[in-house]
């Protein structure tokens, strides 16, 4: 593991400094910074809107860090000559690509922990609270968020073995906008039976074939009863996504080095 | 002795429009444990795809190759070996230090060893007053011995070096030559794939000249550069003396009484000497001329270009 661990600690140094990462976190920052003021504006001016609100501009910008930091992390390795004189050294590929990953996972995580701190100060500063009580659906849905961007991480991680960075963005995005919006819906349809056998099947396929990034969120959950059912409580719902996520991971990353493992660097 | 490489068939080919192209065609190669081997050819030659295919960077299409005895895709072989690849890059964010350390990680030692080999490789290179400065500050220079350090870190028994010398200024050049010939004291096998014939010349042992994957010249440098040339120029000669200099393959330009002979050094320069001075002609400079790899590459590519076989010199 100590390859791992080193290949992983270069990728977060290296992810940490891209110009283009800081340039989409600075502008999430940016935007997350303003929300307050965005809150103050609609006539409701609710607290619930006020974390409704920053939560999805968390989301939007983690998904984008996610992808974009992904997509290139194999492509640039070939690229640059680096993976070669890795590779000459007593390193599997499988921990070469294992590493990558944990590396942007690490990298992902310092990233919407960043966000979040500052999701936190601003909700705090404009609320005058401090109540943990308050607080915790922005601590809750930013932490299932890191595995729900894992999870799309190595959705990208596997595109880059065998696709160009270009269409691995745009299929990476299809996948998380799939899994977000379209998933949740299949799952309804095929759990439920409301529509045709035919169609049943089809949202059946799809559900199971196509990450469900809604398991991963509380919001959602709550938010849409009967789209994403709650069972139990909230942390057997956290306890179960979080499988669902490692195990799904799991699948990608083995698929990942099975075809990495055969490729032409 | 024993063979540090050795590829028997080894081939690499794509599927493209139309057929298959090779670029590395039935490769057969031995490289002796200890020598500097020079692995030459224009670009596109296969050099740099046999490299990566011992390194199992790519796989062979067949054919079969053994590294250091051991068949390629053993990665406990890798423990042995060492790789240059040409324009490396390393992560700009981070010192010479760390990236030795790095990549002493890779081999799994511990926190101590990789500090002592790091240090005493930065002063084998020269850059121990540059080993806290970030790589993105180094010289093209100092990338190429940061490069050769890292190539050191597991004290290899065999360094497969791509274009090691190239782009780098002539003192830099200079001192990455004598790094490489300090490895043949140590008892390291060197394969070199360079374009800089000049280097190749005074630090290889033996050399193979490919060209589209196809080995067309192959040997000890000493064989394969034998055969040099004469070139004896002469003032007041006559026009009549043209024929009778012109013997053994000897190039003649008779211009104005300005005698110019090339010929191959195993012309009789006594007699020739002695005819264009009978005849009046006064000797200006006679210079041997040793033949060059340079001259040697061109013939070779030249010859396979037009279709000639392949050129072996028997150690």
């Amino acid at each position: 593991m100590n390859q791992v661990f080193a290949i992983a600690a270069t990728t977060v140094g290296e992810a940490i400094r891209r110009r283009v990462l800081l340039i989409i976190l600075m502008v999430g920052l940016a935007f997350l910074i303003i929300a307050p003021s965005l809150n103050e504006l609609s006539p409701r001016g609710q607290q619930q809107t006020l974390i409704d609100i920053s939560i999805g501009i968390l989301r939007i910008t983690a998904a984008i860090l996610a992808v974009t930091l992904t997509v290139y992390l194999l492509p640039n390795e070939v690229e640059r000559r680096t993976i070669y004189t890795i590779l000459s050294k007593p390193v599997h590929r499988y921990q070469f690509l294992l590493g990558k990953y944990l590396g942007s996972v690490v990298a992902l995580a310092l990233m919407i922990g960043l966000m979040t701190l500052v999701v936190i100060l601003a909700f705090g500063i404009q609320q005058q609270t401090w109540s943990l009580e308050r607080i915790s659906p922005l601590i809750k849905v930013p932490f299932m968020m890191i595995f729900q961007m894992s999870l799309l991480a190595a959705v990208s991680m596997l595109f880059s073995t065998f696709v160009t960075p270009v269409i691995n963005f745009f299929l990476s995005g299809l996948v998380w906008i799939f899994g977000t919006l379209i998933n949740p819906i299949f799952e309804r349809w095929g759990a439920q039976g409301e529509a045709s056998d035919a169609v049943t099947l089809v949202a059946r396929i799809a559900h199971y074939a196509v990450p469900n990034f809604s398991n991963l969120d509380i919001a959602q959950g709550a938010a849409t009863a009967g789209a994403t059912q709650i069972r139990g409580s909230e942390a057997v719902y956290m306890a179960n996504g979080i499988v669902y996520a490692v195990v799904y991971v799991c699948i990608l990353l083995v698929v990942a080095v099975l075809i990495f493992d055969r490729k032409e660097l | 002795m024993a063979n540090a490489i050795e590829t028997h068939e080894l081939t690499k080919a794509y599927t493209v429009r139309g057929g298959r192209a090779f670029v590395v065609d039935h490769l057969n190669l031995q490289v002796e444990e200890g020598e500097i081997f020079g692995f030459l050819g224009p670009n596109g030659a296969g050099k740099t795809t046999t490299i990566k295919m011992l390194l199992s960077i790519i796989y062979p299409t067949s054919g079969t190759a053994k590294v250091l005895g051991e068949e390629i895709g053993d990665i406990n072989i890798h423990r042995q070996l060492s790789y240059l690849p040409e324009k490396p890059y390393y992560y700009e964010h981070m010192t010479g230090m760390e990236i030795l350390d790095f990549y002493a990680r890779l081999f799994r030692m511990g926190k101590a060893e990789r500090r002592e080999r790091a240090e005493r490789l930065l002063q084998r290179v020269g850059l121990a007053d540059a080993g806290f400065k970030q790589i993105a500050q180094y010289s093209k220079g100092m990338q190429q011995r940061i490069g050769l350090a890292q190539c050191l870190l597991n004290d290899p028994k065999l360094l497969f070096l791509d274009e090691p010398t190239a782009g780098l200024d002539p003192i830099a050049h200079i001192e990455i030559r004598d790094l490489i010939l300090q490895f043949r004291e140590e008892g390291k096998t060197v394969f070199i794939s360079s374009h800089e014939l000049s280097d190749v010349e005074r630090i290889c042992d033996r050399v193979a000249i490919l060209n589209r994957g196809v080995v067309k010249a192959e040997g000890k440098l000493e064989d394969l550069l034998a055969g040099g040339r004469i070139e004896i120029t002469a003032g007041n000669v006559p026009e009549s003396l043209r024929d009778k200099v012109q013997q053994d393959g000897a190039v003649v330009s008779l211009h104005e009484g300005r005698l110019i002979v090339d010929a191959p050094d195993t012309i009789a320069t006594d007699g020739l000497v002695d005819a264009i001075r009978s005849a009046g002609g006064k000797i200006i400079s006679i210079i041997p001329r040793r033949r060059r790899l340079e001259d040697l590459f061109v013939e070779t590519i030249a010859e396979a270009e037009r279709g000639g076989s392949v050129q072996e010199v028997s150690n």
